[in-house]
C-alpha cells in the first residue's frame, strides 16, 4: 500500500497554497516599495506601485479560479476543505492589502515634492509601516507553518499599530491650526489609516490559520475592544 | 412499548406471527413421502444387486474373465471375447464421437448465427435425436452402415459408428454446456487483446471447458457400453470364440453376451449372465468414478 | 538613484498571470470521430457522435444509464463487430486512418487499442500467463520474461506479485485483478487504453489506486474512460463528454447522443448546456 494516494490532488492543493501565499509575498514587496516611496517622496516609484497592483489582482483571479476548479473536480473534505476555504479568504485579504498600498501610493503626489513635515507624525507613520510589513510577513509564515501561536502574536503588533494610529490622530489635531501643515497632516492620517487596515487584514489571515488548524473560526480580538 | 407491540396487543396477536399448526403437519407429511420415495428406489436397487450377486458371485473367477464362451459347457465359458469386443467398440465410438461432438458444439456455440433458420433447425434436431430410442439407431445402422451405401458388414467399425451416432447428441449437448459455462467476459478479454476467434477458442474456451467435456464424454460412453438393442439389430456375433482382430472383424459385447446367456434354458448359463452383469457394473462404476474425479479435480469454477 | 531603485523594483517581477479566458494551445488528436451512428437491428443506439479524442489525455464519457457510452467506446476498438446485429455508420479516424476501412482487419485494430472491462476478467491461468497471453497470440517479438515484467511495472503491480508469478490469477483480490487486467492490456504495447467503467466493481481504496495509475499512464498512453461516477470523471479526466438519452416513440425507444464535450474543468464549473448543468449538479439523470 503506498503511503499516500491522490498524489495529483495533493500536488494541486500544494500548488494552490503556494500561489496564494505567494500573493502575500507580492504584498510585502509592494508594501516595501510603497514605504520607500513614502520615505523618499518618490512619485515615480509610487506610480509603479499603482501600476503593479494588476499583478496582485491577476494572482487573485488565478487563485480564485484554481479554488473553484479544485472544489468542483476534487471535492476536498475535512482539513483539505478548510485549507481551500481559508485560501479563498487569504487571497481576498491579499488583494485588499494590495489595494491599500495603492491608496497610499495615490496619496503621495498630493503632498507635493517638498511638503512641510512634522517629525512626530512622520516617525509614527514610518513605524506603522514597518509594523504592517512585519505583520504581513509573519501572517504568511504562520499560515505556511500552520503555527497558531505565531498567528495570535499578530494581535500584539496590530494593537501597536492601532495605538500609533490614535497618536497620529491626536498629533494631527494638535498641529492642525497651521494651514501649511494641516493638509499634509490630514493626508498622513489617511496613509496611517490605510496602514492600519493592512494590519487588520494580516490579523484576519492569522484567524484563518486558527480555522485551518482547529476547524473553529473565532476573532482574535473583538473590534469593540479596541 | 413499541408501536409493533401496541398494535399486536390490540389485534390480539403475538408480535411475531406464529405459523398455523397445519403447516407443520404438512411439512412433516411431505418429508415422509420423500423419504418413502427414496426408500422404494433404494430398495429396488438393493434387491436387484442382491439377486445378481447371489447368483453371480460364485461364478466369478479369473478363468471366467479369460475364457471364451461355449454353447455347451457353462463351466468353461467366459467373457473374454465380450470384454475385448466392448473395448474395441468403446475405442471406435470415442474416436468418432469426441472430435465430431466437440466440433459441432464449438460451431453451434461460437460460430453459428442464431438468427439463421438452418442453425435453429440443427439445434432443435439435436434435442430430438437425444430422445430417440436406441433400437432405431440399430435399424439405421443396419440399413445404411452394415448394408446399404456403406456396406461395412457386421463389423466392429459398423458397431462403433452406430453407437457413435447414438451418443453423439448427448456429447454435443454436454460439450455445449461446458463451452457455454466459459463466461463471455473471457472471450471478450481475449479478443480485445488482439486474438483471433480461433485463438480464443483454442487457448481459452477449450482449455476452460475441457474438464466438463471430458466428464460428459465419459458419461456418454458409459451409456453406450450398456446398449444392447442397436448391437443386436446390426448383428453382433453371439458366443464367438475369438477376439476382434481389426476394424473389419466380427465382434460381440458384454450386453450381448449377457442377453444371450439369459435366454438359455440352462440355469447355469443364467448364473453366468449374473456374473457378467457384476463385471459390467464394476466397469460402469469405475467409469463414473473417473468422471466424477475428473470433474471435482479439474472443473473450472468461474 | 531613483532610476536604479525603479529598475531594481521592476527587475525581479515574475511573468504576469495569463488573462482568464485565454485559449489553450491546440492538442494533437488521436481519434477523429465524425457522425457515428450505431444500430442494433432496427433500433438506433447512438446518434451522430462527433468529437476529437486528444493524444495523451484522459477523456471521460459520462451520462445516465442507457445513454450509449459503452456502445460508443466499443466503436473505438471495433468490439461492436462481435455483435451480429450491430451496425456502425460514420467515420472514426485513428492517427488519420479510417478504423472501419474495407481493408482494415479488426484483429489488427485491437492490437493497438487495448480495453479494460467493468468486471475484472483475468484468465484462469497464472499471473505470468495472463500477461504473456496477449504478446504470444499477436506474435510479439522479444523476451517474454522482460515483456511480462515491463507490463507489470507499468501497471503498478510488479512489486506485489514479482515473487508469485506462477500463482493463479483468480486468487487475487478484485482491485489487484483489475490492475492485472490493465497490465495485461498494456503488455501488447498499445497506445490507447479504453476503459469501460473499470472501477465500478471495486472498493474505494482500489478505485483510488487505479485512478492514480491512470494519471501516471496518461504520459505515455491516451485513455478513454466510461464512468457513471461523475466525481471520478472530475478527478482524473482532462476532457469530458456528456451523453444523454433521447426518448422516441412515447418512451419505447432510447437513443444516446452527446450534449456537450469540452474541458473537464469547464464542464464541472461552468457548462454551456443546461442539461449538462442539471446532470452534474445531480438535479436529474
Amino acid at each position: 500500500m503506498p503511503a499516500t494516494q491522490r498524489i495529483h490532488f495533493q500536488e494541486e492543493l500544494a500548488r494552490l497554497e503556494e500561489q496564494a501565499l505567494g500573493a502575500l509575498d507580492l504584498v510585502v514587496a509592494t508594501l516595501d516599495r510603497t514605504l520607500e516611496a513614502l520615505h523618499h517622496r518618490d512619485i515615480e516609484l509610487a506610480a509603479i506601485v499603482i501600476a503593479d497592483d494588476d499583478r496582485i489582482d491577476g494572482r487573485y483571479l488565478e487563485v480564485h479560479q484554481g479554488i473553484l476548479s479544485l472544489l468542483a473536480l476534487q471535492a476536498p473534505v475535512a482539513s483539505d476543505l478548510r485549507v481551500v476555504a481559508a485560501l479563498l479568504h487569504v487571497i481576498k485579504h491579499a488583494e485588499r492589502m494590495g489595494d491599500q498600498c495603492v491608496n497610499i501610493a495615490k496619496l503621495l503626489p498630493i503632498t507635493g515634492h517638498e511638503p512641510p513635515v512634522d517629525a512626530e507624525i512622520l516617525a509614527n507613520v514610518e513605524k506603522m509601516g514597518a509594523l504592517a510589513r512585519s505583520e504581513v510577513s509573519q501572517a504568511k509564515q504562520a499560515f505556511l507553518l500552520r503555527d497558531v501561536a505565531l498567528a495570535e502574536d499578530l494581535v500584539r503588533q496590530d494593537e501597536e499599530i492601532n495605538q500609533l494610529n490614535k497618536d497620529c490622530f491626536r498629533r494631527a489635531v494638535e498641529i492642525g491650526n497651521d494651514p501649511d501643515v494641516r493638509e499634509w497632516a490630514m493626508t498622513m492620517m489617511l496613509v496611517a489609516r490605510a496602514l492600519e487596515r493592512i494590519g487588520d487584514n494580516a490579523v484576519d489571515v492569522g484567524e484563518q490559520v486558527a480555522f485551518v488548524v482547529s476547524g473553529l473560526f473565532r476573532e482574535f480580538s473583538d473590534a469593540s475592544h479596541r | 412499548m413499541t408501536g409493533a407491540q401496541i398494535a399486536a396487543r390490540a389485534a390480539g396477536n403475538a408480535v411475531i406471527p406464529r405459523a398455523a399448526g397445519g403447516h407443520r403437519a404438512f411439512a412433516a407429511l411431505f418429508r415422509a413421502l420423500m423419504y418413502g420415495a427414496i426408500g422404494v428406489s433404494a430398495l429396488a436397487l438393493v434387491t436387484l444387486l442382491y439377486d445378481v450377486a447371489r447368483d453371480g458371485l460364485p461364478k466369478l473367477s479369473v478363468d471366467f474373465l479369460t475364457s471364451f464362451p461355449s454353447r455347451i459347457l457353462p463351466q468353461t465359458s467366459g467373457i473374454q471375447s465380450a470384454i475385448y469386443g466392448t473395448l474395441w467398440l468403446m475405442v471406435v465410438t470415442a474416436a468418432i464421437v469426441v472430435p465430431l461432438g466437440i466440433a459441432t458444439a464449438l460451431y453451434l456455440e461460437e460460430y453459428a448465427d442464431r438468427r439463421k433458420w438452418w442453425n435453429r433447425f440443427v439445434e432443435v434436431n439435436i434435442q430430438n435425436l437425444a430422445a430417440v430410442p436406441s433400437v432405431v439407431y440399430g435399424i439405421l445402422g443396419l440399413a445404411f452402415i452394415v448394408r446399404g451405401p456403406l456396406s461395412l458388414g457386421r463389423t466392429v467399425l459398423a458397431g462403433g459408428i452406430t453407437l457413435a451416432l447414438l451418443v453423439l447428441p448427448v456429447v454435443i449437448i454436454v460439450a455445449r454446456e461446458a463451452i457455454r459455462a466459459v463466461p463471455p467476459s473471457i472471450r471478450e478479454a481475449s479478443l480485445a487483446l488482439g486474438a483471433t476467434q480461433w485463438q480464443t477458442i483454442w487457448k481459452q474456451v477449450l482449455p476452460g471447458s475441457i474438464a466438463g467435456i471430458a466428464t460428459g464424454v465419459i458419461l456418454a460412453l458409459s451409456r453406450a457400453i450398456g446398449e444392447t438393442a442397436p448391437l443386436l439389430v446390426i448383428g453382433a456375433a453371439v458366443n464367438p470364440r475369438f477376439n476382434p482382430d481389426g476394424l473389419g472383424s466380427a465382434f460381440t459385447a458384454l450386453p450381448i453376451q449377457i442377453f444371450a446367456w439369459t435366454q438359455d434354458p440352462n440355469r447355469d448359463f443364467v448364473d453366468l449372465a449374473a456374473a457378467a452383469i457384476l463385471v459390467m457394473m464394476v466397469v460402469l462404476l469405475l467409469m463414473n468414478s473417473v468422471a466424477i474425479f475428473l470433474r471435482n479435480r479439474y472443473e473450472q469454477k468461474w | 538613484m531613483t532610476e536604479q531603485r525603479r529598475e531594481a523594483a521592476s527587475a525581479v517581477e515574475p511573468a504576469p498571470a495569463p488573462a482568464p479566458g485565454a485559449r489553450p494551445a491546440p492538442r494533437d488528436v488521436i481519434f477523429d470521430v465524425d457522425g457515428i451512428n450505431v444500430h442494433y437491428g432496427p433500433h438506433r443506439a447512438i446518434r451522430d457522435v462527433t468529437l476529437d479524442v486528444h493524444l495523451n489525455e484522459i477523456t471521460a464519457l459520462i451520462g445516465p444509464s442507457g445513454c450509449g457510452k459503452s456502445t460508443f467506446i466499443r466503436c473505438l476498438n471495433r468490439m461492436n463487430d462481435l455483435i451480429p446485429s450491430a451496425r456502425v455508420d460514420g467515420r472514426v479516424l485513428y492517427h488519420g486512418e479510417d478504423l472501419y476501412g474495407a481493408e482494415i482487419d479488426p484483429v489488427q485494430v485491437r492490437k493497438r487499442i487495448g480495453m479494460v472491462f467493468q468486471k475484472p476478467n483475468p484468465f484462469p491461468k497464472s499471473i505470468y500467463d495472463n500477461i504473456a497471453f496477449g504478446p504470444r497470440v499477436i506474435g510479439m517479438k522479444g523476451d517474454t520474461d522482460e515483456i511480462v515484467e515491463s507490463a507489470l511495472r507499468r501497471g503498478a503491480l510488479w512489486d506485489e506479485v514479482k515473487d508469485r508469478l506462477d500463482a493463479n490469477a483468480f486468487g487475487m483480490s478484485g482491485g489487484q485483478q483489475q490492475r492485472l487486467c490493465i497490465a495485461r492490456a498494456l503488455a501488447t504495447d498499445p497506445d490507447v487504453l479504453l476503459m469501460d467503467e473499470p472501477c465500478s466493481a471495486l472498493d474505494p481504496i482500489s478505485t483510488g489506486r487505479i485512478e492514480d495509475l491512470m494519471i501516471e499512464l496518461k504520459q505515455d498512453y491516451s485513455i478513454v474512460i466510461v464512468t457513471h461516477n461523475m466525481q471520478q470523471a472530475a478527478r482524473v479526466s482532462g476532457m469530458t463528454a456528456f451523453f444523454t438519452v433521447e426518448l422516441h416513440d412515447e418512451g419505447r425507444s432510447r437513443t444516446g447522443a452527446v450534449v456537450e464535450y469540452g474541458e473537464t474543468d469547464k464542464i464541472f464549473t461552468n457548462p454551456d448546456d443546461k442539461r449538462t448543468e442539471d446532470y452534474v449538479t445531480g438535479k436529474f439523470g
